[in-house]
Protein backbone atom coordinates (compact mmCIF):
# COMPACT_ATOMS: atom_id res chain seq x y z
CA UNK A 1 0.00 0.00 0.00
CA UNK A 2 1.55 3.38 -0.85
CA UNK A 3 0.25 6.01 1.78
CA UNK A 4 1.58 9.51 1.83
CA UNK A 5 1.40 11.51 4.99
CA UNK A 6 -0.78 14.31 4.02
CA UNK A 7 -3.25 17.25 5.50
CA UNK A 8 -6.26 16.55 4.93
CA UNK A 9 -9.21 19.18 4.79
CA UNK A 10 -12.47 17.87 4.83
CA UNK A 11 -14.58 17.53 7.92
CA UNK A 12 -17.18 14.83 9.17
CA UNK A 13 -20.57 15.37 9.53
CA UNK A 14 -22.17 15.87 12.88
CA UNK A 15 -24.33 12.82 12.63
CA UNK A 16 -20.97 10.74 11.79
CA UNK A 17 -19.28 11.96 14.94
CA UNK A 18 -21.13 10.71 18.04
CA UNK A 19 -18.30 10.83 20.58
CA UNK A 20 -15.89 13.28 21.82
CA UNK A 21 -12.50 14.11 20.12
CA UNK A 22 -10.90 13.08 23.91
CA UNK A 23 -8.72 9.74 23.39
CA UNK A 24 -11.48 7.91 25.05
CA UNK A 25 -14.05 9.60 22.77
CA UNK A 26 -11.96 8.73 19.63
CA UNK A 27 -11.00 5.38 21.01
CA UNK A 28 -15.05 4.56 21.02
CA UNK A 29 -15.32 5.73 17.43
CA UNK A 30 -12.99 4.01 16.49
CA UNK A 31 -15.07 0.98 16.47
CA UNK A 32 -18.33 2.79 15.25
CA UNK A 33 -20.52 0.87 12.73
CA UNK A 34 -19.79 4.06 10.44
CA UNK A 35 -16.36 3.50 8.46
CA UNK A 36 -16.31 7.43 8.09
CA UNK A 37 -15.99 7.91 11.26
CA UNK A 38 -13.43 5.11 12.36
CA UNK A 39 -11.59 7.06 9.38
CA UNK A 40 -11.75 9.96 11.56
CA UNK A 41 -11.08 8.51 14.70
CA UNK A 42 -7.85 6.95 13.14
CA UNK A 43 -6.64 9.63 12.10
CA UNK A 44 -7.39 12.47 14.83
CA UNK A 45 -5.84 9.77 17.62
CA UNK A 46 -2.33 10.18 15.71
CA UNK A 47 -2.44 13.33 18.14
CA UNK A 48 -2.59 10.77 20.98
CA UNK A 49 0.77 9.27 21.36
CA UNK A 50 -0.57 6.55 23.60
CA UNK A 51 -3.12 5.63 20.48
CA UNK A 52 -0.78 2.57 18.87
CA UNK A 53 -1.84 -0.49 20.77
CA UNK A 54 -5.48 0.72 20.17
CA UNK A 55 -4.87 1.53 16.01
CA UNK A 56 -3.03 -2.00 16.04
CA UNK A 57 -5.53 -4.03 17.53
CA UNK A 58 -8.02 -2.05 15.57
CA UNK A 59 -6.38 -3.03 12.19
CA UNK A 60 -6.28 -6.48 13.01
CA UNK A 61 -10.31 -6.79 12.40
CA UNK A 62 -11.05 -3.43 10.17
CA UNK A 63 -12.28 -4.45 7.05
CA UNK A 64 -12.75 -1.41 5.19
CA UNK A 65 -9.53 -0.37 3.46
CA UNK A 66 -9.42 3.52 4.02
CA UNK A 67 -9.82 2.73 7.19
CA UNK A 68 -6.71 0.59 7.58
CA UNK A 69 -4.45 3.25 5.63
CA UNK A 70 -5.87 6.10 7.90
CA UNK A 71 -4.78 3.59 10.40
CA UNK A 72 -1.46 3.19 9.43
CA UNK A 73 -0.78 6.73 8.81
CA UNK A 74 -1.63 7.70 12.20
CA UNK A 75 0.80 4.42 13.58
CA UNK A 76 3.61 6.19 11.06
CA UNK A 77 3.14 9.73 12.65
CA UNK A 78 3.13 8.24 16.37
CA UNK A 79 6.28 5.61 15.29
CA UNK A 80 6.75 4.57 18.99
CA UNK A 81 8.23 1.07 19.75
CA UNK A 82 4.43 0.21 20.36
CA UNK A 83 4.08 0.87 17.12
CA UNK A 84 6.58 -1.63 15.70
CA UNK A 85 5.92 -4.25 17.86
CA UNK A 86 2.17 -4.18 16.64
CA UNK A 87 3.22 -4.09 12.84
CA UNK A 88 5.89 -6.84 13.36
CA UNK A 89 3.10 -8.87 14.92
CA UNK A 90 1.26 -7.88 11.55
CA UNK A 91 3.76 -9.49 9.93
CA UNK A 92 2.77 -12.92 10.84
CA UNK A 93 -0.59 -12.45 9.59
CA UNK A 94 -1.96 -14.76 7.18
CA UNK A 95 -3.76 -11.76 5.76
CA UNK A 96 -1.63 -10.45 2.54
CA UNK A 97 -2.29 -7.20 2.25
CA UNK A 98 -2.17 -6.56 5.85
CA UNK A 99 1.29 -7.74 5.69
CA UNK A 100 2.15 -5.65 3.17
CA UNK A 101 0.35 -2.74 4.89
CA UNK A 102 2.75 -2.99 7.83
CA UNK A 103 5.74 -3.84 5.60
CA UNK A 104 5.23 -0.32 4.40
CA UNK A 105 4.44 0.89 7.39
CA UNK A 106 7.85 0.16 9.02
CA UNK A 107 9.82 1.70 5.80
CA UNK A 108 8.70 4.88 7.32
CA UNK A 109 10.35 3.98 10.62
CA UNK A 110 14.12 3.64 10.46
CA UNK A 111 14.69 4.90 13.87
CA UNK A 112 12.31 2.46 15.52
CA UNK A 113 12.83 -0.46 13.14
CA UNK A 114 16.43 -0.37 13.60
CA UNK A 115 16.35 -2.37 16.92
CA UNK A 116 14.22 -4.96 16.21
CA UNK A 117 16.11 -5.69 12.47
CA UNK A 118 18.51 -7.73 13.89
CA UNK A 119 15.85 -9.84 15.31
CA UNK A 120 13.54 -10.24 12.46
CA UNK A 121 16.41 -11.20 10.44
CA UNK A 122 17.36 -14.26 12.78
CA UNK A 123 13.48 -15.35 13.26
CA UNK A 124 13.10 -18.71 12.98
CA UNK A 125 10.63 -18.07 10.06
CA UNK A 126 11.74 -17.44 7.18
CA UNK A 127 8.75 -15.82 6.02
CA UNK A 128 9.70 -13.06 8.51
CA UNK A 129 13.15 -13.01 7.40
CA UNK A 130 11.97 -12.50 4.03
CA UNK A 131 9.52 -9.38 4.93
CA UNK A 132 12.35 -7.97 7.57
CA UNK A 133 14.50 -7.94 3.90
CA UNK A 134 11.52 -6.23 2.04
CA UNK A 135 11.27 -3.71 4.91
CA UNK A 136 15.00 -2.96 4.27
CA UNK A 137 13.99 -2.01 0.44
CA UNK A 138 13.57 1.72 1.27
CA UNK A 139 14.45 1.81 5.13
CA UNK A 140 16.73 4.87 5.33
CA UNK A 141 19.40 3.88 7.71
CA UNK A 142 23.36 3.61 7.18
CA UNK A 143 23.42 -0.07 8.05
CA UNK A 144 20.93 -1.35 5.23
CA UNK A 145 23.96 -2.75 3.46
CA UNK A 146 25.97 -4.70 5.96
CA UNK A 147 22.68 -6.03 6.81
CA UNK A 148 22.01 -7.50 3.68
CA UNK A 149 25.51 -8.82 3.51
CA UNK A 150 24.74 -10.47 6.72
CA UNK A 151 21.80 -12.30 5.05
CA UNK A 152 23.43 -13.37 1.85
CA UNK A 153 26.08 -14.76 3.91
CA UNK A 154 24.71 -16.39 7.10
CA UNK A 155 21.54 -17.30 5.75
CA UNK A 156 20.63 -21.20 4.99
CA UNK A 157 16.99 -20.34 3.46
CA UNK A 158 17.50 -19.73 0.03
CA UNK A 159 14.49 -17.65 -0.77
CA UNK A 160 15.68 -15.06 2.22
CA UNK A 161 18.61 -14.79 0.48
CA UNK A 162 17.62 -14.15 -3.06
CA UNK A 163 15.04 -11.56 -1.34
CA UNK A 164 18.25 -9.78 0.05
CA UNK A 165 20.14 -10.30 -3.39
CA UNK A 166 17.35 -8.63 -5.52
CA UNK A 167 17.97 -5.70 -2.89
CA UNK A 168 21.72 -6.06 -2.90
CA UNK A 169 21.44 -5.29 -7.09
CA UNK A 170 20.08 -2.00 -5.75
CA UNK A 171 22.38 -0.61 -2.84
CA UNK A 172 24.85 -3.07 -2.96
CA UNK A 173 28.49 -0.99 -3.28
CA UNK A 174 32.22 -2.54 -3.16
CA UNK A 175 31.46 -4.29 -0.07
CA UNK A 176 29.35 -6.72 -1.44
CA UNK A 177 31.06 -8.06 -4.18
CA UNK A 178 32.63 -10.79 -2.26
CA UNK A 179 29.68 -11.69 -0.35
CA UNK A 180 28.00 -11.90 -3.49
CA UNK A 181 30.88 -14.47 -5.33
CA UNK A 182 30.32 -16.49 -2.14
CA UNK A 183 26.67 -17.05 -2.47
CA UNK A 184 27.31 -18.10 -6.22
CA UNK A 185 29.49 -20.49 -4.00
CA UNK A 186 27.16 -21.59 -1.38
CA UNK A 187 24.35 -22.08 -3.81
CA UNK A 188 25.64 -23.82 -7.01
CA UNK A 189 22.78 -25.08 -8.59
CA UNK A 190 20.32 -22.38 -8.36
CA UNK A 191 20.03 -20.41 -11.37
CA UNK A 192 18.13 -17.87 -9.87
CA UNK A 193 20.94 -16.53 -7.10
CA UNK A 194 23.09 -16.67 -10.35
CA UNK A 195 21.36 -14.98 -12.10
CA UNK A 196 20.30 -12.09 -9.44
CA UNK A 197 23.88 -12.20 -8.04
CA UNK A 198 25.61 -11.53 -11.43
CA UNK A 199 22.98 -8.71 -12.25
CA UNK A 200 24.05 -7.23 -9.25
CA UNK A 201 27.77 -7.83 -9.36
CA UNK A 202 27.53 -6.05 -12.88
CA UNK A 203 25.43 -3.20 -11.63
CA UNK A 204 28.53 -2.19 -8.65
CA UNK A 205 31.08 -2.71 -10.93
CA UNK A 206 30.01 -0.45 -13.61
CA UNK A 207 29.40 2.18 -11.33
CA UNK A 208 32.51 1.03 -9.71
CA UNK B 1 10.68 -27.23 -31.21
CA UNK B 2 9.19 -23.47 -32.05
CA UNK B 3 6.78 -22.34 -29.40
CA UNK B 4 3.71 -20.23 -31.20
CA UNK B 5 3.59 -16.90 -29.75
CA UNK B 6 1.58 -16.58 -26.58
CA UNK B 7 1.32 -13.63 -24.23
CA UNK B 8 2.53 -14.12 -20.28
CA UNK B 9 1.87 -11.61 -17.88
CA UNK B 10 4.62 -11.60 -15.41
CA UNK B 11 3.44 -9.31 -12.12
CA UNK B 12 5.94 -9.15 -9.25
CA UNK B 13 7.29 -6.28 -7.69
CA UNK B 14 10.87 -7.23 -7.55
CA UNK B 15 12.17 -6.24 -10.66
CA UNK B 16 14.88 -8.80 -10.76
CA UNK B 17 12.46 -11.50 -10.21
CA UNK B 18 10.67 -10.29 -13.63
CA UNK B 19 13.74 -9.79 -15.52
CA UNK B 20 14.49 -13.39 -14.36
CA UNK B 21 11.41 -14.72 -15.28
CA UNK B 22 11.26 -12.78 -18.97
CA UNK B 23 14.58 -13.84 -19.81
CA UNK B 24 13.62 -17.34 -19.65
CA UNK B 25 9.57 -16.81 -21.26
CA UNK B 26 11.12 -14.84 -23.63
CA UNK B 27 14.13 -17.33 -24.37
CA UNK B 28 11.31 -20.16 -25.43
CA UNK B 29 9.46 -17.79 -27.62
CA UNK B 30 6.93 -16.46 -25.69
CA UNK B 31 5.69 -12.66 -25.41
CA UNK B 32 6.31 -10.98 -21.72
CA UNK B 33 4.70 -8.46 -20.59
CA UNK B 34 5.70 -7.15 -16.97
CA UNK B 35 3.60 -5.42 -14.71
CA UNK B 36 5.11 -4.17 -10.90
CA UNK B 37 1.60 -4.69 -8.34
CA UNK B 38 -1.66 -6.20 -8.62
CA UNK B 39 -3.49 -2.95 -9.82
CA UNK B 40 -0.98 -2.37 -12.62
CA UNK B 41 -1.57 -6.08 -13.56
CA UNK B 42 -5.19 -5.54 -13.34
CA UNK B 43 -5.08 -2.61 -15.46
CA UNK B 44 -3.09 -4.15 -18.35
CA UNK B 45 -5.12 -7.65 -18.02
CA UNK B 46 -8.31 -5.37 -19.11
CA UNK B 47 -6.37 -3.40 -21.63
CA UNK B 48 -5.51 -6.44 -23.60
CA UNK B 49 -6.10 -10.07 -23.38
CA UNK B 50 -3.05 -12.22 -22.02
CA UNK B 51 -2.57 -16.05 -22.33
CA UNK B 52 -1.09 -16.53 -18.93
CA UNK B 53 -0.64 -14.80 -15.38
CA UNK B 54 2.01 -15.26 -13.47
CA UNK B 55 1.73 -13.50 -10.20
CA UNK B 56 3.64 -12.78 -7.25
CA UNK B 57 1.82 -12.98 -3.90
CA UNK B 58 3.32 -10.67 -1.88
CA UNK B 59 3.08 -7.04 -3.74
CA UNK B 60 2.42 -3.92 -2.23
CA UNK B 61 -0.44 -1.70 -3.65
CA UNK B 62 -2.49 -4.69 -4.64
CA UNK B 63 -1.24 -8.36 -3.22
CA UNK B 64 -1.36 -11.31 -5.76
CA UNK B 65 -4.47 -12.76 -3.52
CA UNK B 66 -6.68 -9.69 -4.35
CA UNK B 67 -5.82 -9.59 -8.20
CA UNK B 68 -6.54 -12.83 -9.20
CA UNK B 69 -9.99 -12.59 -6.90
CA UNK B 70 -10.37 -8.83 -9.36
CA UNK B 71 -9.54 -10.31 -12.51
CA UNK B 72 -11.88 -13.72 -11.98
CA UNK B 73 -14.49 -11.04 -11.32
CA UNK B 74 -14.21 -9.01 -14.28
CA UNK B 75 -14.38 -10.97 -17.89
CA UNK B 76 -11.38 -12.89 -17.60
CA UNK B 77 -12.55 -16.16 -15.63
CA UNK B 78 -10.79 -18.79 -17.73
CA UNK B 79 -7.35 -17.36 -18.43
CA UNK B 80 -5.32 -19.52 -16.29
CA UNK B 81 -2.80 -18.19 -13.90
CA UNK B 82 0.12 -18.87 -11.75
CA UNK B 83 0.98 -18.56 -8.48
CA UNK B 84 4.10 -18.02 -7.29
CA UNK B 85 5.69 -17.59 -3.76
CA UNK B 86 8.27 -17.54 -1.41
CA UNK B 87 5.75 -19.74 0.70
CA UNK B 88 5.89 -22.92 0.80
CA UNK B 89 2.77 -23.36 3.79
CA UNK B 90 -0.43 -25.42 2.24
CA UNK B 91 -2.41 -22.50 3.74
CA UNK B 92 -0.71 -20.17 1.80
CA UNK B 93 -1.67 -22.92 -1.27
CA UNK B 94 -5.34 -22.94 -0.20
CA UNK B 95 -5.37 -19.42 -0.33
CA UNK B 96 -3.97 -19.17 -3.75
CA UNK B 97 -6.42 -21.62 -5.19
CA UNK B 98 -9.47 -20.11 -3.89
CA UNK B 99 -8.55 -16.90 -5.48
CA UNK B 100 -8.53 -18.38 -8.43
CA UNK B 101 -4.96 -19.87 -9.05
CA UNK B 102 -4.73 -22.48 -11.55
CA UNK B 103 -1.37 -23.46 -10.07
CA UNK B 104 1.35 -22.90 -7.60
CA UNK B 105 4.72 -22.66 -8.01
CA UNK B 106 7.07 -22.14 -4.69
CA UNK B 107 10.32 -19.98 -5.69
CA UNK B 108 13.10 -19.96 -7.07
CA UNK B 109 11.74 -21.62 -9.85
CA UNK B 110 14.17 -23.53 -12.22
CA UNK B 111 13.86 -22.29 -16.08
CA UNK B 112 12.87 -25.80 -17.02
CA UNK B 113 9.91 -26.27 -14.33
CA UNK B 114 8.66 -22.54 -15.57
CA UNK B 115 8.56 -23.39 -19.03
CA UNK B 116 6.51 -26.81 -18.52
CA UNK B 117 4.49 -25.36 -16.20
CA UNK B 118 3.73 -22.40 -18.44
CA UNK B 119 3.33 -24.91 -21.74
CA UNK B 120 1.26 -27.44 -19.78
CA UNK B 121 -1.31 -24.69 -18.67
CA UNK B 122 -0.88 -23.18 -22.34
CA UNK B 123 -2.15 -26.76 -23.75
CA UNK B 124 1.20 -26.62 -25.53
CA UNK B 125 3.74 -29.31 -26.49
CA UNK B 126 6.23 -29.47 -23.63
CA UNK B 127 4.32 -29.62 -20.91
CA UNK B 128 5.33 -30.61 -17.18
CA UNK B 129 6.15 -34.07 -17.30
Amino acid sequence: MAFVKRSQTTTVGQDERGYSRDFEGLCAELEAPNPTARRWAARDLAAHPGAAQVLIARLEVEPDAAVREAIMISLTEIGDAVTVQGLVKCLRSEDASLRNEAIEAMKHLPDTVAPVMAGLLADPEPDIRIFAVNVLESLRHPDVEQWLIEVISEDAHINVCATAVDLLGEVGTEAAVGPLEALKRRFPAEPYIEFAADLALRRIRDEG
Amino acid sequence: MSTPQKRILVVDDAATVRMYHRSILEGAGFEVTEAINGIEALEKALTRPFDLYLVDINMPKQDGYAFLRELRKQDIPQTPAIMISTESESRDRSLAYVAGANLYLVKPIKPHELLANCRLLLGLAGGAE
